[in-house]
């Protein structure tokens, strides 16, 4: 049992919980993050990519449009590192309405939305994948994200301010006395330990789950609803720029490059329970058509992993309960004090990836406002730790990096360019880490092969590390195929199918990993 | 004009396109690439389980052939497996050790122990045995071959024949060239062809190795001189033994070569290069196959021909984005398709339906349709374009394109007669 | 969007190719292939430039060592899954190229224009070329290494002796054929040109031989783009001068290669002329062997003991018919063709000329030099000039195009 005692305990390593962390660190309390998993593997680290330039809303929400546009510049500068301006178009497809990309251009001055219309034949010469067809362009500046280099910077931002974060750390209970929040309690799941943090302050961002934590302690339910969306990552950067249809929102309509793959999405499916998301063949159908409506030839083009998240949502009165789509993305701060009766907590809902800093710094101002105590929040003005000189991610980098080292460093995932220094370091600061923990920080395994030719060579490493034995490194290899099939047959056509007849002629044919001791329990994490 | 035509230059493709040179019969063989065997272990898997460990492949296969009318051994039949392991052995001369009656059990590149029939003589060594002693050695630039993963999971394992043994790793650092420290495995044994470097790698190794430990090394021991590994034996002063990599294999290179070698000295004439894009057929007869030569497209003519284009891996058959599986060249029925979704999401507990699926051949190898009837009187099918079995789970590819090919070219002898 | 980002290649073609790495599996039988990768260190392989880095170019190439690259076309031939590799890779050089052209890029590759000037002066250019201190500055000032293979400047151009030659004495029994001979077939390997055009009379065909320019390829090789697009047009609208339904027949095998394919899938051109003179060329071996395999091509070949190595060059290897020498060559009797087994001489055009690549080069053609020398010390037999010239002056055996034998086995020389 550990014993630990803080001013403020955030729950939920998502976005959210990663941008208040850090801001309640920089205001000088106390402060101590759980979150069941790796950071980011909730809604964060499932979404699209995108750093909204807020082109998406100015027409059907426009408090979100003029927030994401000031948001997308702040990031960009000070999250510079896993931001990568690519810039966007919002494209009239040949069946759609051109008259709403005058409403789009009305809406983005209205909002304060940089927005400029240009050629199509300009659109066509820098984007030659286009559909040849688009009768109108419009120039935004939309940018990408990598989800998981967001929250860890923010984090690593909080350690730097004293805090703690603690990941795969499930909590169990929250005691209240007399109306007010006292303490957390959660399991350390990769040792099994107890530990009990009191606390004076319990900030709720557990996205999809924030009702279950509510609950925890005694409040009234919380209507968040998830809402489940698919996305199909595609092989290769078919786009440079995002690429949206100039539409009123609606599935499958944004096309994002992220690092080396291009992302199609979403769906927007009402679902129970965020922890059960299928990847349903009728909505990759629908992707995959959606495709093809920006890109001709989509569905000849490699699709390489899919998966599922859920948008947290607060139920909102405009819109009926099943259509999530429509709802606001503001974000909504529940104050548990006059809705529960119960002081020290709030809870935060809904919100989108792009205002994560904004929606950080209102529910620290509630929180300092209930604790009676004027602190202003700096996280605008301070580069995240690894961005201090403002240069944007690149997708030429790994490229360049390599060739500085490649005559010194083995390259381990090929498909990604990960060097086996980059891979050896990480292991370091995670010798717990699974597979998947370090490839959320390395991209191992991302690239076309999928784990074909690098994860036996990580396995190999890692055991010779002396951080795990060979029962925990075979059981990672294990999971680690596991986990990477989870995203794989739903999409599984055309090329992908190649790949893995050579991954399984490697795997079974080759290493026959499958007669490999078994354990009696499966590694989990 | 050739005779006849063998599409593919895998394991079946050669195999039929040498028997059939062997017989007097001229051949053209086209091809896409240089052939899939060097993606392979190096070695001719007959049947490796069922689903339990298998000791004697011939006679286990018999019994699939029985209890399976699907599976590929059902029409093949033990003989004509029989005859082409002979066949392969007579061809390839001292490459390959083994019979039909026994599998081997080596270690991989994990540490499993795999069943697999014949061998190259420089992976005999390995042969798992109660109370062997092994040093698993690694090569510090070599990123696909980790010592310790090997020796610890063969060293826990419980033996097929009872029994353990005991592996220990060993890492030593010589480079394959200069200034290089990321080499492959292909790199490393065209360094093993060399004497002298075998001299600078015997010398930094041997200090390190316990009196009667076989060595196991990466199976790097030379490309061209196929006694490069027995070299190293003898100045190590150890038994040697070689363990597959995955891709770029060198055993299956040396498989390649000496086949691709052979077939072009009897006569076979080899086009490389351009994909086989569609086939001509005139009152049911194929006629001919065309490949898309740069330029304009080429039409290869002939009497019969031997599709031996793989599977999935090699694009032979496809599923596009609808789920719709197709056989690319000819468009062939296929079997495997109606018996539910081709894919699951389990990736431990079973095989993916999907890559069971391919053609139906009878005894003959001619290609069938679902009615049991010739799809064409002269085209006939051999190797991983047969359906109806999961070779990678059985570990019977080999021996299965070895039967199908012997028997596709054997029927096709006798009908040209 | 980042200022350090560029355009890429502006044409379909780039799109095509880069579509391409999808099929890419990471199978690495690419890399086995590649000969250059089998020497050094310094390049990082096909798969490596090809496929794989081509998913984090934005317009822009930061991987230098793709400089390293022959251009053989060794990778896309053995790709068994279709990946455009030597495609890819000659786009990404012509752009990480394209600011910073060296000089002598520009003029190794005017080959017509090396021609035009050595002709009239061809013993002196000869001298010249030979001549050590001069070869040595070439070296500092150019970039041309000392040693690399030149060119053999001839006193008479073919066009000369075409126009001055008496016609030929039978009329023509089969129809016509148009002859393209290629800057080197033009300037430098004349006799080839004329033993082309002398069997080809003698199988009863009229050849026209059209004033023709140069295909490009030395400039597309050079990354040279534009004028290698323009170049190639301004050919095909010569050929096409000489007659629409002709087949045409070259011996300069990387030049049919240039027209058949190369230009359309690296340099993207898609004109209605060059899939008309693409769609309508043949290299001679592969003419030859067409007429047998249709039972029209006489077999009365004199007798010549020999056996003799034979190289096919990789971009008559990457035009994915095979090896026609071998099965034309196969049906002279006494005649033993032994095929190299060598990937490439290392030449890959001008690629082993320069002084930074002689080295590589060498290294990638030493097998094949010892090879020839083994087999046949006095005769080797190769359908390109410049893999002539490099087999030549580094295994100092005499090199001839195939059809010379076969002019020999017709009793005309």
């Amino acid at each position: 049992m550990r014993k630990l005692a803080v001013d403020v305990v955030v729950i939920g390593g998502g976005s959210t919980g990663a941008g208040v962390v850090r801001d309640v660190a920089m205001r000088g309390y106390s402060t101590v993050l759980l979150e069941r998993a790796d950071l980011g593997q909730g809604t964060t680290g499932r979404f699209h990519g995108l750093l909204h330039s807020g082109g998406r809303y100015v027409v059907s929400d426009p408090l979100s449009a003029t927030e994401c546009a000031q948001e997308n510049a702040i990031l960009s500068r000070i999250q510079s590192e896993a931001i990568e301006t690519t810039g966007g178009y919002f494209v009239t497809g040949p069946d759609d309405d051109p008259a709403f990309a005058d409403k789009f251009l009305e809406g983005a001055k209205a909002t304060g939305v940089p927005a400029r219309e240009i050629s199509v034949a300009e659109a066509l010469r820098n984007e030659p994948r286009l559909n040849p067809r688009i009768l109108r362009a419009i120039e935004v500046q939309d940018g990408s994200v990598d989800g998981w280099q967001l929250v860890w910077g923010a984090a690593n931002s909080a350690k730097a301010y004293g805090a703690e974060i603690l990941t795969y750390h499930s909590v169990t209970k929250i005691d209240t006395a007399d109306g007010k929040v006292t303490a957390v309690h959660c399991t350390d799941l990769k040792n099994g330990e107890d530990v009990v943090i009191e606390c004076g302050f319990v900030l709720n961002c557990a996205g999809p789950w924030a009702g279950q934590i509510a609950a925890m302690a005694g409040a009234h339910p919380v209507d968040v609803i998830p809402g489940r969306g698919i996305m199909v990552a595609m092989n290769h950067r078919l786009v440079n720029r995002v690429v949206n249809r100039c539409i009123y929102p609606a599935d499958g309509d944004i096309l994002v490059p992220v690092h080396t793959v291009s992302i199609i999405g979403t769906t927007d499916v009402k679902v129970d329970d965020p922890d059960n998301l299928a990847i349903e063949p009728k909505e990759v159908q629908q992707m995959l058509d959606a495709g093809e409506v920006l890109i001709p030839g989509f569905r000849q083009s490699r699709a390489l992993h899919a998966w599922a998240g859920a948008r947290p949502l607060i139920k909102d009165n405009r819109v009926a309960a099943a259509d999530t789509r429509h709802m606001s993305r503001g974000m909504a701060v529940i104050d548990h004090t006059t809705r529960d009766g119960l002081d020290g907590m709030l809870t935060i809902g809904g919100g989108k990836l792009t205002t994560y800093r904004l929606m950080a710094e209102h529910i620290v101002d509630a929180m300092c406002e209930k604790l009676g105590e004027k602190r202003s929040c700096r996280t605008a003005d301070e580069a995240i730790p690894g961005s201090e000189s403002g240069k944007n991610y690149l997708v030429t980098h790994r490229l360049e990096d390599r060739e500085h080292d490649r005559l010194d460093d083995q390259i381990i995932c090929e498909c990604e360019l990960m060097s086996r220094k980059m891979f050896t370091e990480a292991l370091a600061t995670q010798p717990k880490g699974t597979f998947d923990d370090l490839r959320r920080q390395l991209r191992l395994g991302m690239g076309p092969c999928q784990g074909g030719f690098c994860s036996m060579r990580a396995t190999g490493i890692a055991l010779e590390s002396d951080h795990i034995d060979i029962e925990r490194a075979t059981g990672l290899l294990r999971l680690f195929l596991k986990n990477r099939w989870i995203g794989l047959w739903p999409i599984l056509y055309g090329d992908q199918v190649r790949q893995t007849a050579l991954d399984n002629w490697i795997f079974q044919g080759t290493l026959d990993v499958e007669h490999l001791p078994q354990p009696e329990s499966e590694v989990a994490l | 004009m050739s005779r006849v035509i063998v599409i593919g230059a895998g394991l079946s493709g050669l195999v039929a396109a040498n028997r059939l040179a062997g017989k007097g019969v001229d051949v053209t063989l086209l091809t896409k690439g240089i052939g899939g065997l060097q993606l392979g272990q190096g070695s001719i898997d007959v049947l490796g389980y069922a689903p339990d460990r298998v000791t004697n492949p011939v006679l286990t296969l018999s019994a699939i052939a029985s209890a399976r009318p699907a599976h590929p051994y059902a029409a093949i039949g033990a003989e004509a497996v029989h005859t082409g392991i002979e066949y392969l052995k007579a061809l390839l001369g001292d490459l390959l050790v083994g019979d039909a009656e026994a599998n081997y059990q080596l270690p991989t590149a994990v540490g499993a122990i795999r069943p697999t029939c014949l061998v190259q003589p420089s992976m005999v060594a390995g042969n798992v045995t109660d109370g062997a002693r092994f040093a698993i050695v690694g090569l510090r630039r070599l990123k696909d071959f980790h010592p310790k993963l090997v020796a610890e999971n063969l060293s826990r394992t419980p033996l097929p024949d009872g029994g353990r043994l005991d592996a220990r790793p060993v890492m030593v650092d010589v480079p394959a060239r200069d200034g290089e420290v990321d080499s492959s495995g292909l790199t490393y044994a065209r360094a093993f062809d060399d004497p002298a470097f075998r001299d600078r790698f015997a010398a930094a190794l041997k200090p390190q190795l316990n009196e009667g430990e076989t060595v196991g090394l990466p199976a790097v021991l030379g490309l061209k001189d196929r006694g490069a590994w027995k070299d190293l034996s003898e100045k190590l002063g150890h038994p040697v033994f070689e363990i597959p990599l995955p891709p770029p294999s060198v055993p299956g290179m040396r498989l390649n070569e000496a086949l691709t070698a052979l077939a072009k000295a009897a006569g076979v004439r080899v086009v490389n290069g351009t994909r086989a894009v569609s086939a001509r057929v005139e009152d049911g007869v194929v006629k001919g196959v065309t490949m898309a030569t740069a330029g304009a497209p080429r039409e290869f003519t002939g009497e019969a021909f031997v599709l031996a284009t793989g599977g999935f891996e090699s694009g032979a058959l496809a599923m596009d984005s609808y789920g719709s599986v197709t056989e690319t060249l000819f468009g062939l029925p296929l079997q495997g398709l109606d018996d539910g979704p081709l894919v699951h999401g389990d990736y431990w507990s079973a095989e993916q339906p999907l890559f069971s699926v391919g053609v139906r051949v009878g005894k003959d190898m001619r290609v069938l349709d679902a009615a049991g009837a010739a799809v064409h009187p002269n085209l006939f099918a051999a190797g991983g374009i047969i359906g109806g079995s999961s070779r990678w789970a059985e570990k019977s590819g080999d021996g299965i394109a070895l039967g199908s090919a012997v028997r596709a070219a054997d029927s096709i002898v006798e009908e040209l007669a | 969007m980042s200022d350090e980002t560029k355009p890429g290649l502006e044409f379909a073609g780039h799109e095509f190719a880069r579509a391409s790495l999808d099929a890419c599996v990471k199978c690495t039988i690419c890399e086995t292939q590649c000969p250059v990768a089998a020497v050094t260190p310094l390049f990082s392989g096909p798969k490596f430039v090809g496929p794989q880095a081509e998913r984090y170019r934005n317009g822009d190439s930061v991987d230098h060592s793709l400089d390293y690259c022959s251009s053989c076309g060794t990778c896309t031939l053995v790709c068994p899954q279709g990946v455009q590799i030597a495609e890819l890779n000659s786009q990404a050089r012509a752009v990480m190229k394209a600011d910073h052209m060296p000089l002598r890029d520009r003029l190794i590759g005017q080959t017509t224009l090396m021609g035009t000037m050595m002709t009239p002066v061809a013993p002196i250019a000869r001298a010249a070329l030979h001549n050590k201190p001069i070869r040595t500055i070439m070296e500092k000032v150019v970039g041309v290494h000392r040693d690399a293979p030149m060119p053999p400047p001839q006193g008479q151009t073919f066009a000369s002796w075409w126009a001055k030659r008496p016609k030929p004495a039978t009329a023509a029994t089969r129809g016509t054929l148009v002859f393209f001979h290629g800057c080197a077939g033009g300037y430098f390997e004349v006799e080839t040109s004329k033993k082309s055009v002398e069997v080809l009379e003698h199988l009863g065909y009229e050849v026209i031989v059209p004033k023709q320019g140069c295909c490009g390829l030395a400039q597309q090789s050079n990354g040279l783009f534009e004028q290698a697009s323009a170049s190639v047009l301004k050919l095909c609208d010569d050929l096409r001068a000489a007659g629409r339904d002709l087949t045409i027949i070259s011996s300069s095998g990387s030049c049919t290669g240039m027209l058949k394919h190369e230009a359309h899938e690296i340099m993207g051109v898609d004109d209605e002329r060059l899939k008309d003179v693409g769609t309508r060329i043949r290299d001679i071996m592969e003419f030859l062997l067409d007429l047998h395999e249709a039972g029209e091509l006489p077999t009365d070949f004199a007798t010549i003991e020999m056996t003799v190595p034979y190289h096919a060059p990789c971009q008559l290897k990457s035009q994915g018919m095979g090896m026609p020498a071998v099965e034309v060559l196969g049906l002279i009797p006494g005649l033993t063709v032994v095929e190299s087994g060598a990937v490439c001489c290392g030449i890959a055009g001008t690629y082993g000329l320069k002084k930074e690549k002689y080295e590589i080069a060498q290294a990638v053609g030493k097998p094949l030099f010892e090879m020839v020398k083994k087999t046949n010390p006095n005769l080797a037999l190769c359908d390109t000039e410049t893999c002539r010239w490099q087999i030549e002056q580094s295994s100092g055996v005499k090199t001839e195009h195939p059809i010379w034998m076969v002019h020999r086995a017709y009793g005309l020389s």
